[in-house]
């Protein structure tokens, strides 16, 4: 219970942490904001094809539903504290329950703890891991070499390779992993390997190891809807593979491009030095002073997108 | 005593790693860009697409220099003014020669570099840096995805440009560009820069009434040549103009590099207060 709630309270803080850096937390805050983004938007027709003949993903979607517990939580969870209730993201297995290891869930519910709030790295403006990305509106683009760019949130940007056999030499990881992509049908395999298990899935905790296997699934129902799951293979965190999917399909959205905006989400952020003084109090560590000594004593701005 | 070794990390990390990219690739010149006959994108436009890199020393200093510790000697880039000197007013010269100096603090907050920081680093200086980037094209905007701090500038290339924002509203590390093609050339307008970012390790410097017009052309299936020209009448007595050649990258896409991410892990520092408001020159 008594845990239940600090996990509740430390979630909230975080919540308005992101509020604060201005994230765009909800894709586009709000069902009321999804609704209008929606407005104008032509009824769904067939699948728009490319020249090839395989399926045309060009547009923005987004399959938050404008809530925006699904980047906080996975799993089925009441409401509180600012953040509402909601069923689980979790298709496979049919309990909802992601199947870890005992370990495993002993780590992920370490990380929900209050005082380790800071590892998660969204806190620290560090980029989104690609579940939590699912709950955000994303642009998709095909380029000519059949490449297809996926733009996301902060300036996150996936280039799916579709020409590439094998993954990346073991030495490289990365944030968001090497994906390669392949077609099945009308639907769009992503095979994600090279991961760096740096980043979280959501905000409660939820992660995977390194040599951890992402494959995402982007299956074209029509043309304003895609299909969204992913598929967690990693032997070494789970006791079997494990499929989510958004919180609902991705539906289209008016193409609406915002060509000035800048991440600079890291810059005199308060919300952050926070964040890390309750970490290191907690943890025995030396804070960081509250501003520096020397030197012009500039404004602590609220950072965020601009 | 552990700050001390990671400040002395985060230097080679930050300021050093740039030093990984060099190759004889830099003497690579090619001529006025009009002998080459780009292959054209479905929509028509001249296809710069890929995964670009510099390498060269540019990311040192953009004029001609001496060797510093860690940094090779080389020629500079300014093609104008034909000296090959950026034509700074007197009062900025001063102010060049300060930046230079404080650039030796391996104290992030103390160094006067704002990439240091990983703090962003500006348009032109985020093109020769030494991280590749990817260009990819669509009918309406030009993208430009750079390896550095996944940082990415859109470029809206349609007739109808949407209007730039007010200075008061937006003022960018990188600016705000706006794109159209000219011949063979993509030429990218860049305004409302927030006059704190660098265009080199070597203190060289504008003011937030920058403005930076660049221009891409492809000389050669893969050679990008870069021309960048700095208007700044609070800073330089005409406009300047640098141009290098950017090499094709074919091994390999565009991998990552989380600056902020970098510092945290060495335990150093990653937010600091500062002034939003423009500086004054």
């Amino acid at each position: 219970m008594r845990t239940r709630g600090r996990f509740l309270l430390s979630m909230t803080a975080l919540l308005f942490v992101a509020a604060a850096l201005a994230m765009p937390v909800s894709g586009q805050g709000g069902a009321a904001a999804i609704a209008a983004a929606r407005k104008g938007v032509p009824p769904a027709g067939p699948i728009p094809r490319r020249a090839d003949g395989k399926p045309d993903l060009t547009g923005r979607w987004n399959g938050s539903g404008g809530v925006l517990h699904n980047t906080v939580i996975l799993e089925e969870h009441p409401g509180g504290f600012g953040i509402q209730a909601g069923g689980t993201l979790i298709i496979d297995p049919k309990d909802g329950i992601i199947p870890y290891q005992p370990w495993a869930l002993a780590e992920r519910n370490r990380r929900r703890e209050d005082a380790n709030g800071y590892e998660d790295q969204v806190g620290h403006c560090e980029i989104y891991e690609i579940a939590r990305l699912a709950s955000f509106a994303f642009d998709i683009a095909h380029v000519s070499n059949g490449d297809v760019i996926i733009h996301h949130t902060q300036h996150i940007t996936r280039v799916i390779d579709m020409n590439r056999k094998q993954h990346l030499p073991d030495g490289i990881r990365l944030w968001n992993g090497d994906p390669i992509g392949r077609w099945e049908g009308d639907t769009l395999v992503v095979d994600t390997t090279n991961l760096n298990a740096k980043g979280r899935m959501a905000l409660g905790g939820d992660f995977y190891s390194a040599d951890a296997r992402l494959l995402e699934r982007f299956t074209m129902k029509n043309s304003n809807t895609i299909d969204w799951t992913l598929t967690v293979t990693d032997p070494k965190v789970f006791t079997r593979p494990w499929t989510m999917t958004s919180h609902e399909p991705m539906t289209r959205e008016r193409n609406v491009q915002n060509f000035d905006g800048e991440d600079t989400c890291h810059e005199g952020n308060v919300d952050l030095v926070h964040l890390k003084n309750v970490y290191d109090q907690t943890h025995g560590k030396v804070p960081w002073p509250p501003v520096y000594p020397e030197g012009p004593q500039g404004r602590w701005g609220a950072g965020g997108t601009r | 005593m552990q700050t001390g070794l990671a400040r002395l990390l985060i230097l080679a990390v930050v300021v050093g790693a740039a030093a990984l990219s060099l190759s004889p690739n830099m003497t690579a010149q090619a001529p006025g860009g009009q002998a080459y006959t780009p292959p054209r994108t479905p929509t028509g436009q001249p296809d710069l697409q890929g995964v670009w890199r510099a390498w060269n020393l540019a990311k040192y200093d953009l004029e001609a220099h001496g060797a510093r510790p860690g940094v090779p000697a080389g020629l500079g880039f300014v093609v104008d003014p034909a000296d090959g000197k950026i034509p700074y007013q007197p009062a900025a010269l001063k102010r060049r020669a300060e930046n230079s100096a404080g650039t030796k603090d391996p104290d992030p907050w103390k160094n006067s570099d704002p990439l240091v920081k990983c703090y962003l680093p500006g348009v032109p200086r985020i093109t020769y840096m030494g991280w590749p980037f990817q260009i990819i094209q669509a009918a309406d905007v030009v993208t430009f995805n750079y390896e550095w701090s996944h940082k990415k500038r859109q470029v809206p290339v349609t007739a109808k440009v949407p209007p730039l924002p007010s200075p008061e509203d937006v003022l960018n590390w990188n600016g705000v560009p706006r794109g159209r093609f000219e011949g063979n050339t993509l030429v990218v307008d860049n305004t409302n820069f927030n006059g704190y970012a660098w265009f080199d390790m070597a203190g060289n410097f504008s003011s937030a009434a920058l403005k930076v017009t660049e221009r891409y052309t492809l000389v050669g299936p893969d050679t990008l040549q870069y021309e960048a020209t700095m208007t700044d009448p609070k800073v330089f007595t005409r406009p300047w103009t640098i141009r290098m050649q950017l090499q094709r990258q074919k091994d390999v896409g565009i991998l990552d590099y989380e600056c902020t991410a970098m510092l945290d892990e060495l335990g150093i520092h990653h937010t600091w207060p500062r002034e939003f408001e423009p500086p004054e020159p």
